[in-house]
């Protein structure tokens, strides 16, 4: 948990997922689709995909979150120059970077609901 | 505040292996006892000397980022111009229907190259010219961590620039388009799409070594004490865009690679008829091209972030939500690219994906500009002169973005793709998101660049003449486009109801010009006579307001202890301790160009580090690099070659004198009781990030040519044809092996060396080499029987292959430097920097043969 509380690369860990579901959504579509597999292979794949990326990004989250612990003393400006103040403040982007990532991963799922087939 | 959050060393802490010694933090009583002023008048002389610019024809190697940076700004601006002038040309020739002001040909190779040098030579650059010149002051920094590279990014922008805008005085300018789709551009005709190639490579390595520099900067190079989360934003924006740009360019780079290689040798990567397939380079040049936009725009929004808080007096409201909207976009915008290639007829579930991550986006985007729409509600603002120019900003922005959020749903985008109407939207998207606030920070950081301010009374003529222009010239495109007139036709008939709307741009184009051309002479005209500027003339907080009124070489004069993210306003003997040489490193006793190396995340000191001085080198490697890549252009290849192996050596003649010296004593007092050790291998020293950033680039550039393999497999049934001869898995499967063995030769020679076994160092570092190249030859030999130009399947493999050679051969010349390091005693058991970032370098080296080789010789079988 300490290794968290200071590391830039845990900020961005939902953000990646994003990329990584995007990245893994695209190509896995084009790939059903190029060889000629049901289309029902692609929306159950990226749906399942989806599943996974959204319930890590909620960890994520979660984590970050914890490691803002707004409710603990309603910090959400963290300009102090403290130890406490920088794991604040990388919690609560973490938490924003969370959120964002969990409504483009959304977003990004929504074509394979509303289009219905490869073409 | 708890005794446990001002002082992060104490025991059990989070400052593990830190190698200082002394104190850390500095006490109040410390920072507060005064400095002898005879003491402090003898450091800043030793420190003025030791900093000084080279003066007459030497001046030219300089590598300050003062004089780098403006050198750069400068250039940027003159090519900006350039491609203005394009632009005033091409608006003459449509004001009116059947114009014959310029022919169908010119009119094609001026706007190639409007598009193209408004962004390689204009935006990314004036992106990187002021990031140099201002990061160092905002982070109250001596220098960058690499002034040489800077120099040599600075020289080699400077040679492919004029190469690349030259081209159009000759008639020889590529004319397919900014974006050089095939088979157009493939097939043209003359050396127009070369110049473009790799005139324009050339650049992207500048751009590359800019984002290495500025990236380590950001994170090894804050003043003591400026944690991450009091960093200024404009530091958050730079850090964002420089990993943008590693994985951004690189796609393009091995774009590039293989449509040179198309021209040049007729491998039939984007040939249809030989297997090949043109939208993998409208792929590859959008996964940059998309990202671009964003690399353009973030720096710029980044000034108005340092702008709105000075005018509006208060420190930024939702400081954590700006950081959220800098590294949420720079992620999204990866997302975004295929949204240009909606017409070419992909599936609707792809165009699905990339619609929805396009209208994502805008939350990120969206929220920077309520951020700062919130710090003027809940300031006292001002309207200073910058910030006329961010409030113009962001005016034409949203409108741009606004019209974004309409071309990103596909429907939308069939009917108006290719009008005038995607005009209108990306000039609204750039000149808002870049140009006025980029002369909106011009306007402001002027009296840290020149010491003077410029005209209040210019500015504001030239604001509203170009606001007004902007607006006359490119609202109307909008319309034009929606009544059908289609982007780069040279001309029109009068009777499409397109006149009046095209004649009015036209006179807008010329309000614009002038507004421009106010600006220009307010920046250029001189101004001897004018007194020298107040030091913080606009009252804002920041540290780069610190600077030396008349100028000073040495950026800052003692580098601060920063506990605030405003430390202007908070601190308020900052500035006279700072001055007094009260901080760390106020004095250079050996004459050597020193700056501070802080840890990333809470900027404790780490390291002295000493950075190289003025030199002819990177002008000169600059000036053979450049041969490298221009003279192919034109069919010249042995002094293409010579060139090449010439810029190679002109670098490590560089890396030799003025990298990893072994200093005079090991540790070194850096002030306020602090020793520090003055040289530092391995992850701690800001080297090895700058390999370790460089080779992510790289990485990238690789996947993008693995990506292409697999996107022939899905884009064509018959790709590997089925009756295709493979590459040889014996011949394949030995020279794996032996590059594995040449890794392992480096990562044991590092072992060896460390434990003080120089001569078995030695052995294994003389063994890499060889086994490196003789694992090239195996690899050679085992394709040596596929014909690149009968298909794109054998010509993809010898693209990897000729990749992972040449990176090879790097790597081998990087074991022969380290074994020559070690026999000239440059590199010791203790100063082992070059071998630290050698196997560095091999780790990624080793990942790109195993993969590369397994691409040409596994995979396809299997497909």
């Amino acid at each position: 948990m300490a290794q968290r509380h200071r590391s830039l690369w845990h900020m961005i860990i939902a953000p990646v997922i994003w990329a990584l579901h995007f990245l893994a959504v695209y190509c896995f579509s084009a790939i059903v689709c190029a060889k000629a597999a049901p289309f029902g292979w692609a929306q159950g794949g990226v749906l399942a995909m989806t599943a996974v990326a959204l319930a890590l990004i909620f960890w994520q989250a979660v984590l970050a979150w914890r490691q803002w612990d707004f409710l603990d003393d309603g910090d959400h400006v963290h300009e102090r120059p403290t130890a406490t103040s920088r794991r604040e403040f990388l919690g609560h982007a973490g938490l924003l970077l969370a959120i964002v990532s969990f409504i483009a991963v959304t977003f990004v799922t929504l074509p394979v609901l509303f289009v219905g087939d490869c073409r | 505040m708890s005794a446990s959050d001002v002082s992060p060393t104490a025991p059990g802490s989070d400052v593990l292996d830190s190698p200082m010694q002394g104190v850390w933090p500095p006490t109040p009583a410390m920072l507060a006892s005064p400095v002898d002023p005879d003491l402090s008048r003898a450091q800043a002389k030793r420190l003025r000397k030791a900093w000084e610019t080279p003066r007459g024809w030497r001046h030219v190697t300089a590598v300050n980022n003062t004089h780098v940076g403006k050198w750069y700004a400068m250039t940027a601006l003159a090519f900006m111009l350039g491609a203005g002038v394009l632009a005033l040309l091409m608006r003459i020739q449509l004001a009116v229907p059947e114009n014959g002001f310029l022919d169908s040909d010119r009119f094609n190779q001026f706007f190639t190259m409007h598009g193209s040098a408004m962004m390689f030579l204009f935006a990314v650059p004036m992106f990187e010219a002021i990031s140099i010149l201002l990061l160092p002051a905002l982070l109250g920094t001596r220098d960058m961590p690499f002034p040489r590279l800077s120099a040599y990014g600075y020289w080699c922008f400077l040679i492919g620039g004029i190469f690349v805008l030259g081209s159009v005085l000759f008639d020889a300018a590529p004319s397919s388009g900014w974006f050089m789709y095939p088979p157009l551009a493939t097939e043209s005709e003359g050396i127009g799409a070369d110049i473009w190639l790799l005139g324009l490579s050339f650049i992207e390595v500048a751009s590359i070594a800019a984002a290495v520099e500025l990236i380590v900067g950001v994170i090894k190079c804050r003043p003591p004490g400026m944690r991450i989360n009091l960093m200024p934003l404009y530091a958050w924006y730079v850090l964002v865009v420089g990993g943008m740009i590693l994985f951004a360019f690189p796609p393009l780079i091995a774009g590039d690679f293989l449509f040179e290689l198309q021209r040049s040798l007729d491998w039939p990567f984007f040939d249809p008829d030989r297997g090949g397939d043109p939208l993998l380079w409208q792929h590859l040049f959008w996964i940059f091209g998309h990202p671009e936009v964003y690399i353009i725009f973030l720096p710029s929004i980044a000034i108005a972030a340092m702008v709105v808080p000075t005018a509006a007096r208060v420190p930024i409201a939702g400081y954590s939500w700006i950081v959220l909207s800098a590294v949420g976009t720079g992620f999204l915008s990866f997302g975004l690219w295929v949204h240009h290639m909606f017409t070419t007829g992909l599936p609707a579930l792809s165009l699905g994906f990339f619609s929805a991550a396009s209208e994502a986006v805008v939350i990120p985007t969206g929220v920077q500009i309520f951020a700062f729409l919130a710090t003027l509600m809940v300031g006292r603002a001002r309207m200073i002169l910058p910030m006329l120019w961010i409030a113009g900003a962001v005016a034409i922005f949203t409108a741009g973005g606004l019209t974004g959020v309409m071309v990103a749903l596909a429907p939308f985008d069939w009917q108006v793709h290719d009008t005038y109407f995607i005009v209108a939207h990306l000039h609204y998207t750039l000149f808002g998101g870049m140009v006025f606030p980029v002369i909106g920070g011009v306007y402001y950081f002027f009296p840290v660049i020149k010491k003077k301010k410029l005209s209040e009374r210019l500015g504001r003529w030239s604001f509203w003449l170009c606001f007004t222009g902007f607006n006359i010239c490119f609202l109307p495109m909008h319309l034009t486009g929606l009544l059908g007139m289609p982007r780069r036709v040279y001309t029109y008939q009068a009777d499409l109801g397109w006149n009046a709307l095209n004649l009015v741009s036209t006179v807008g184009a010329f309000v614009l010009a002038l507004g421009i051309l106010v600006f220009v002479w307010d920046l250029v005209r001189p101004k001897r006579h004018e007194p020298h500027t107040p030091r913080n003339p606009w009252g804002a907080g920041t540290l780069e307001w610190t600077h030396d009124v008349p100028d000073e070489p040495w950026g800052v004069r003692s580098v601060p202890y920063i506990t605030s993210r405003y430390p202007l306003w908070d601190q308020p003997e900052l500035l006279a301790r700072m001055d007094a040489g009260r901080f760390y490193l106020p004095d250079a006793p050996e004459g050597l160009r020193e700056t501070m190396i802080t840890s990333a995340v809470d900027a404790v000191p780490l390291h002295v580090a000493r950075l190289s001085g003025p030199g002819w080198s990177p002008l000169v490697a600059a000036l053979f690099t450049g041969g490298a890549f221009i003279l192919p252009t034109f069919k010249i290849y042995t002094p293409a070659v010579i060139c090449g192996l010439l810029a190679i050596a002109a670098i490590l003649f560089w890396l030799w004198t003025a990298t990893a010296r072994i200093p005079e004593k090991p540790f070194k007092d850096g002030g306020l009781g602090l020793r520090l050790p003055t040289y530092v291998s391995g992850p701690k020293a800001p080297g090895w990030w700058a390999v370790f950033i460089t080779m992510l680039g790289d990485a990238t550039g690789f996947a993008s040519l693995v990506f292409g393999m697999f996107f022939y497999w899905t884009a064509r049934p018959d790709f590997p044809p089925p009756d295709s001869p493979h590459a040889d898995p014996v011949l394949s499967g030995i020279a794996a092996l032996l590059f594995g063995a040449a890794w392992a030769a480096t990562r044991l020679a590092r072992g060896l060396n460390a434990a003080g076994l120089i001569g078995a160092a030695r052995g294994s570092l003389l063994a890499g080499p060889l086994l490196a190249l003789a694992g090239c030859g195996a690899l050679i030999a085992a394709i040596l029987h596929l014909a690149p130009q009968t298909h794109v399947y054998p010509a993809m493999v010898w693209a990897l292959v000729i990749w992972t050679v040449s990176h090879v051969l790097c790597g081998a010349i990087m074991q022969g430097y380290c074994l020559a390091r070690s026999l000239a005693g440059r590199m010791t058991a203790q100063y082992d920097a070059d071998l630290w970032n050698t196997t560095l370098f091999w780790h990624f080296l080793l990942a790109t043969c195993l993969i590369g080789t397994a691409m040409v010789a596994l995979i396809p079988r299997a497909m």
